[in-house]
């Protein structure tokens, strides 16, 4: 149920205001219909009730003077001219009985009981009127008129005891079609009144409120988007401007910690380059070597940790590459340096990625799997919607527990993966940050028969 | 030039340009030192300077642009140092006319060796002969850009290669036309950079081939020389 409910502002207000203005015309409805009512016992019951009386009282009298004729008296009371009631032996209204009202047949009996006459059975049927009968030339034209405007007949029969049954057919005001279809209108009026400004401003609060949300969620920081227009009413332009002042700090604090890292990269980077270039003195050719792998490797961590702190703003665009290239790329070097990498080149694979950065990644999967295990096959399988690259290998693997950890900067393995093998843990998430930036997720899995499965998944 | 190569070594950190300063006349330079660009300045007017050895990250005036005024007064060969995260910087430097650049940190040897092919191109080809290996090269549809060190094919697709691939490549784009031999192209693309690059030549060039060659079966743009070594036959167009 809950689903089928509308979930925008605009559209919850709408139904609100829909409903409430619903229950308002059905209490009007019900005061109507009530009023009705009492107006149509006033107009029609009580003159029917009254003749009914009237009637069963003539011919009481009648039957008082004629005792020993019956026919005498029905005879004279049928050929009075002033009445519409009829007596009949048996109820002549059987065949309405579908049309029977019930709460037309209480207010009659009501009306006779205080007239007096107390009835046996009463009869009440509403029927609509056949045109056709307005056009019968007998029919007094003044009663066609009323039938016509009325638009219905009520026909009554009420027994009298022992006498037979008094009936009366009048017209009645066919009131309550008319009531509901000017309901019906009214309450369209009212609808189109009340709801199309509600929409219009709806509709007005709602399109920069829209265009607020595609900012935030398209925002980046630092990509110098301008401001947004601040426009709608005057909490929605509150908002839109507290939401500009929000994405200017944000970019000018990551300015900030750009140029710290820009500072700390500088002057951790002088003195490395300070220590490289005077090992070159240590007489030992092996010591000098150690000492200059020790100086790469704080210089590539010092790399990682600035590429990862300015990877929310790459400086790198995107272009058009082919991914099978870059990948085999990548592989190539590794082979160049006498490591068991193995690829199988694909067709050409063309996609929008920043290469430097994607290579990094690639490269970093691919140094863990040489690092760990000692080798890595690495496969590129295109698909429609994506493309997986795969690195595995055949080290130790990763408890399962952990496999989610070590994407997480600076966490190091302390078991399998140590510090002599180990790096200090950034590679993964260096990776992970490029690939999450490309739109793509990245996963390690351990391989049945021992190893681990690094998986980079890019959308197409 | 004189018997020994003068160099001038512009740092601004001290810690560096001393015992890189120590070290290179220890290979057998004449070393001229300056901490900023205005006594590079003045150091560049006093000495007949042979090649300028120029840090790009520098306080008040930077590299580049004493780079830039070097190339407008003078033809002296310029290599940079730069930092490796700043690629931009790399890619200015050579459009600003750099000779070439060693990323931090480097080994002095690696500088020591750039330093020597950069002096024998420039004795060899003599003057006005300024940066022949960077800049964008299209040959056969092809483009290859120095600065991003990026292959892009007709469509605009870049093809990336690996370290060796590229430096073969490189050194075939930049001598269009020209037998190498396999030692020659050893020679060539190992002193580029650090990365061991020992993999048989014909390895590298089959790889390229692939790579770029309409048909790799039957070569028109990197054409085996019987007896010699490989050559680039197709046109090469500096752009």
């Amino acid at each position: 149920m809950r689903r089928f409910l509308p979930t925008s502002l605009i559209a919850r207000i709408a139904l609100l205001v829909a409903a409430a203005l619903f229950v308002a015309q059905a209490i009007n409805f019900g005061l109507l219909l009530h009023e009705r009512q009492r107006a149509r016992f006033a107009l029609v019951i009580a003159p029917a009730t009254t003749r009914l009386a009237d009637a069963a009282e003539r011919l009481l009298v009648l039957q008082r003077e004629t005792p020993r004729q019956p026919g005498a008296a029905k005879n004279r009371f049928l050929s009075d001219p002033r009445t519409h009631v009829r007596l009949h032996t048996d109820n002549p209204f059987v065949g309405e009985t579908d049309r029977r009202r019930p709460d037309v047949e209480r207010d009659l009996r009501r009306g006779l009981e205080d007239a007096g006459l107390h009835a046996g059975t009463i009869m009440a049927a509403l029927r609509p009127v056949n045109p056709k009968r307005l056009l019968d030339p007998k029919l007094d034209p003044l009663r066609a008129e009323r039938l016509r405007r009325m638009g219905a007949e009520m026909l009554v029969a009420v027994e009298l005891p022992g006498k037979g049954w008094l009936t009366l057919a009048t017209p009645w005001p066919r009131t309550e079609f008319d009531l509901i279809w000017q309901l019906a209108a009214q309450t369209l009026i009212l609808y189109v009144v009340v709801l199309v400004p509600v929409l219009l401003v709806g509709g007005r609060i709602a399109r920069p409120l829209r265009t607020l949300t595609d900012a935030a969620r398209t925002f980046r920081p630092g990509d110098d988007t301008a401001p947004i227009r601040e426009r709608g009413p005057s909490d929605v332009r509150a908002l839109i401007a507290a939401y500009n002042a929000l994405g200017r700090r944000v970019t000018s604090m990551l300015d900030e910690k750009d140029r710290m890292l820009g500072a700390i990269g500088h002057d951790l980077r002088t003195p490395l380059q300070a220590l490289r270039v005077r090992i070159e003195s240590v007489e030992d050719e092996d010591d000098r070597a150690r000492m200059a792998d020790t100086i790469d490797e704080m210089s590539r961590t010092l790399d990682d940790i600035l590429s990862l702190a300015r990877l929310g703003r790459p400086s790198e665009p995107n272009t058009d590459v082919d991914l099978g290239a870059l990948v085999d790329a990548v592989v190539e070097d590794f082979r160049d340096l006498d490591h068991d990498v193995t690829f199988e080149e694909p067709e050409r694979l063309k996609m929008r990625l920043r290469p430097t950065l994607m290579r990094r990644a690639v490269r970093n999967l691919i140094e863990n799997a040489v690092k760990y295990g000692g080798g890595a096959e690495v496969r590129l399988i295109p698909e429609a919607e994506r493309v997986t690259i795969e690195v595995c290998d055949r080290g130790p693997g990763i408890p399962m527990e952990k496999l989610e950890a070590v994407f997480n900067p600076f966490t190091r393995l302390e078991q399998s993966r140590n510090r002599d093998t180990g790096g200090i843990g950034l590679g993964l998430a260096l990776a992970r940050a490029i690939v999450n930036d490309a739109g793509g997720t990245i996963a390690l899995a351990n391989r049945e028969g021992g190893g681990l499965t690094a998986t980079i998944t890019l959308p197409r | 030039m004189s018997e020994v190569p003068h160099l001038l070594l512009v740092d601004d950190e001290r810690s560096i340009r001393e015992p890189l300063a120590q070290y290179l006349t220890k290979q057998g330079f004449r070393v001229t030192q300056a901490g900023d660009a205005e006594s590079a300045r003045a150091r560049l007017n006093a000495y007949a300077i042979d090649l300028v050895v120029l840090d790009i990250m520098m306080p008040g005036e930077d590299g580049l642009s004493l780079c830039r005024h070097i190339r407008e007064t003078s033809e002296t060969p310029v290599i940079l140092l730069t930092a490796r995260s700043e690629e931009t910087d790399r890619i200015v430097g050579l459009e600003m006319g750099a000779d070439d650049y060693v990323v931090k940190p480097f080994s002095p040897r690696e500088l020591s060796a750039r330093i020597k092919v950069v002096l024998r191109r420039w004795s060899a080809g003599g003057a006005k002969q300024h940066a022949p290996e960077t800049g964008s090269f299209a040959f056969a549809g092809w483009v290859l850009r120095t600065g991003e060190r990026t292959l892009v094919d007709r469509e605009g697709v870049s093809v990336p290669l690996s370290t060796g691939e590229y430096n073969l490549l490189h050194a075939l784009v930049t001598r269009p036309r020209q037998v190498l031999t396999r030692d020659q192209l050893l020679d060539l693309t190992q002193g580029r950079e650090a990365a061991a690059f020992d993999r048989a030549i014909d390895n590298q060039v089959s790889r390229l081939r692939k790579k770029i060659e309409p048909d790799a079966k039957n070569p028109s743009i990197i054409k085996t020389v019987w007896g010699g070594g490989y050559t680039l036959a197709a046109e090469v167009t500096r752009l």
